[in-house]
């Protein structure tokens, strides 16, 4: 188990930050970071997924060969794959339990879960497939996505980092200049979250953390642009605080570029972003210092990211329903907040109990 | 059975008033005669099912002989190729382009998948830039009522985005949320209802009560085998290309004939 750390911390707070605003309506979600920016939680996410690639195939004793680096990225969006299916499957089974036991017909059309049911044929293809996502569970066929590519700029940046951060550059530009996504199957429409565009954050990601580790000037270089990032972050909390968000129809072509699309990531996300990383460094450090309880709490999270996503994504279903049935207030949303942070915890506790016991198997011996 | 407006109109005045929603009080325009039929098991009094407001924008592509195109925001309702129904925006085209006399229709769907409130408006933009429709038919409010959003926030969302669709001259169609007996008795949920039918009132835009009308087809001359539970939302999901597309027609119909392009309109 590794130490409590600034990226599994950071990535814990990503997880926490997903769990409560899934819970549309709640009075909690105007604790979290991104009801006061232009970026959200999304961005975190993706950004140290990219970190932790470049941790995994480049170890400091010397870096994966190319064959080892595909197979276990390939090995890692298997495992993806395989709990957005879960995941799906059982969301699936908890809202149609919720409309037998409400017998309340509505609830099987939560978040775009009515074809499912009304049009089992081509809908149950289209889920397996990924090509039909429920509302709220489509961050990790985006993380499939961009996986299943990351290997071409893993390798290329061993080549040059700067022709991997190019490519990535050219496909994200080409993608929101020629809006190019990936559709939507049988329901009409593209995928929420493209993974053409979010590659780019995730190449950075990676590119910062291979910075991060080789160049010295990259680190006095974040520490000295601080400031800007803190002038940044509160420019982007005085737009979302204003209301203030660019017309979609009165802004140049290509139109993209000048939004706050998250589809897309268009450039404004990922500059309020960047000025995130920018203002916050350093403070997992002071969190160390005065509460080391919340880093080793919020690390145990982000180093079992993908399980505690899931039973994250699950707790917050739950809690949608919780709050239809009994109306929502702050009572409720106290108690479903407080329930579901305990599932996340108590999940990660559970993954690394698992890890740390002997196999069942062996108890036969 | 097809019910001339006139009529309707007549029938909203007579109608008590514990049965109408705020919208249903919204003076109509003069009325047009309209020729499309309900089939028999979605037939609805139009009083019930439709609040019309002038829709210029869709008159003008008529009159202009282009192509309509429609917007359709909303949950998707089945149905399509591998089903034995075609979908509801195929069946919304097919409705639309007869009672247009033929002409092309485009209609475009797109779900907002759990989106609310001004979360819900945001999208509404980005989809519609990406479209470009004379007309939006945003069916609102259900996802908002199980998210059990404030009247106030759905509120805010509506009246921005409507401003917006106006301030950019597209047309507008709001679709209140479907009644089911499992809702009929929720306040928060029938609040809601009615938020989305003053908002189109304030704002004078085309409304489409599918909560009104699924509660007459629910207890439609008290049969023996009226439509409950699971088989009545499938029966809402039949019926509502035919009652959007009735209601268009209807205010299409009703629309003052605009300036042709580069006169000043009154």
């Amino acid at each position: 188990m590794r130490e409590a750390n600034a990226i599994d911390f950071w990535r814990g707070v990503a997880l926490v930050t997903i769990f409560v605003n899934h819970i549309p309506g709640a009075v909690y979600q105007r604790l979290t970071f991104s009801q006061y920016g232009i970026s959200d939680a999304a961005e975190l996410f993706v950004f140290l997924a990219g970190w932790a690639i470049a941790l995994a195939t480049g170890r400091p004793g010397g870096a994966d060969s190319p064959r080892r680096v595909v197979l276990r990225l390939a090995s890692r969006t298997l495992e993806i794959y395989r709990a957005q299916i879960l995941v799906t499957a059982v969301a699936l089974a908890m809202i149609a339990a919720a409309a037998i036991l409400l017998d309340n017909p509505l609830i099987i059309e939560w978040h775009n879960a009515g074809p499912v049911f009304v049009d089992p044929v081509p809908t149950t293809l289209g889920w397996v497939l990924m090509t039909h996502q429920l509302g709220y569970f489509n961050i990790l066929p985006l993380y499939v996505g961009i996986l299943a590519l990351s290997p071409i700029f893993v390798l290329l940046a061993r080549v040059s980092r700067a022709g991997a951060l190019l490519l990535s550059a050219s496909l994200y530009l080409a993608a929101m200049i020629l809006e190019l996504n990936v559709p939507s199957w049988p329901v009409e429409g593209y995928w929420f979250f493209n993974p053409l565009s979010w590659q780019f954050l995730l190449v950075l990601g990676f590119v910062a953390a291979d910075l991060d580790r080789t160049s010295p000037a990259f680190r006095v270089w974040a520490r000295r642009l601080q400031p800007v990032g803190i002038l940044g972050v509160l420019a982007g909390a005085a737009v979302v605080l204003s209301d203030w968000r660019p017309d979609p129809l009165a802004v140049p072509e290509p139109r993209l570029l000048f939004l706050f699309d998250k589809t897309y990531l268009s450039p404004a996300r990922i500059l309020h972003f960047l000025c995130l990383l920018l203002a916050f460094q350093g403070v997992f450090a002071w969190v160390a210092r005065i509460a080391p309880w919340l880093a080793q709490g919020g690390s145990a999270l982000g180093r079992n990211s993908l399980e505690v996503f899931v039973l994250a994504s699950l707790a917050s279903l739950a809690a949608q329903f919780v709050r239809f049935v009994t109306g929502g207030g702050l009572i409720v949303d106290t108690l479903v907040v407080f329930c579901g942070l305990c599932v996340l915890s108590f999940t990660a506790w559970f993954v690394e109990w698992r890890s740390r016991s002997p196999r069942p198997s062996s108890l036969r011996d | 059975m097809a019910v001339p407006l006139a009529a309707a109109v007549l029938v909203a005045g007579l109608t008590p008033a514990r049965a109408q929603t705020p919208a249903q009080a919204a003076p109509a325009p003069p009325p047009a005669a309209s020729r499309i039929d309900l089939s028999p098991e979605c037939s609805v009094p139009t009083a019930k099912l439709s609040v019309i407001a002038p829709m210029p924008t869709v008159k003008a592509a008529l009159r202009d002989d282009r192509a309509v195109r429609v917007l359709v925001i909303g949950a998707a309702t089945g149905g399509g190729s591998f089903s034995a129904m075609p979908s509801y925006p195929e069946r919304l085209r097919s409705e639309l382009g007869r009672s247009f006399g033929n002409a092309e229709v485009v209609v475009v769907h797109r779900t907002l998948s759990g989106e609310v409130g001004s979360g819900a408006a945001g999208l509404v933009r980005t989809v519609t830039a990406e479209v470009g429709p004379d007309l939006v038919v945003w069916q609102v409010g259900a996802q908002d009522a199980l998210a059990r959003v404030s009247p106030e926030e759905l509120t805010e969302a509506l009246d921005e985005t409507i401003g917006w669709l106006r301030s950019h001259d597209i047309d507008a169609v709001l679709v209140n949320p479907q009644y089911l007996a499992a809702v009929g008795d929720d306040a928060q949920y029938v609040g809601l209802v009615r938020t989305v039918d003053e908002a189109a009132r304030r704002a004078r835009v085309t409304l489409v009560q599918r909560y009104e009308a699924m509660r007459h087809l629910a207890g439609r001359g008290r049969e023996r085998d009226a439509p409950s539970g699971f088989a009545l939302s499938a029966l809402g999901k039949r019926c509502l290309a035919e009652h959007v597309a009735r209601t268009i027609a209807q205010a299409v119909a009703a629309t003052e004939e605009p300036a042709p392009a580069g006169v000043p309109s009154r």
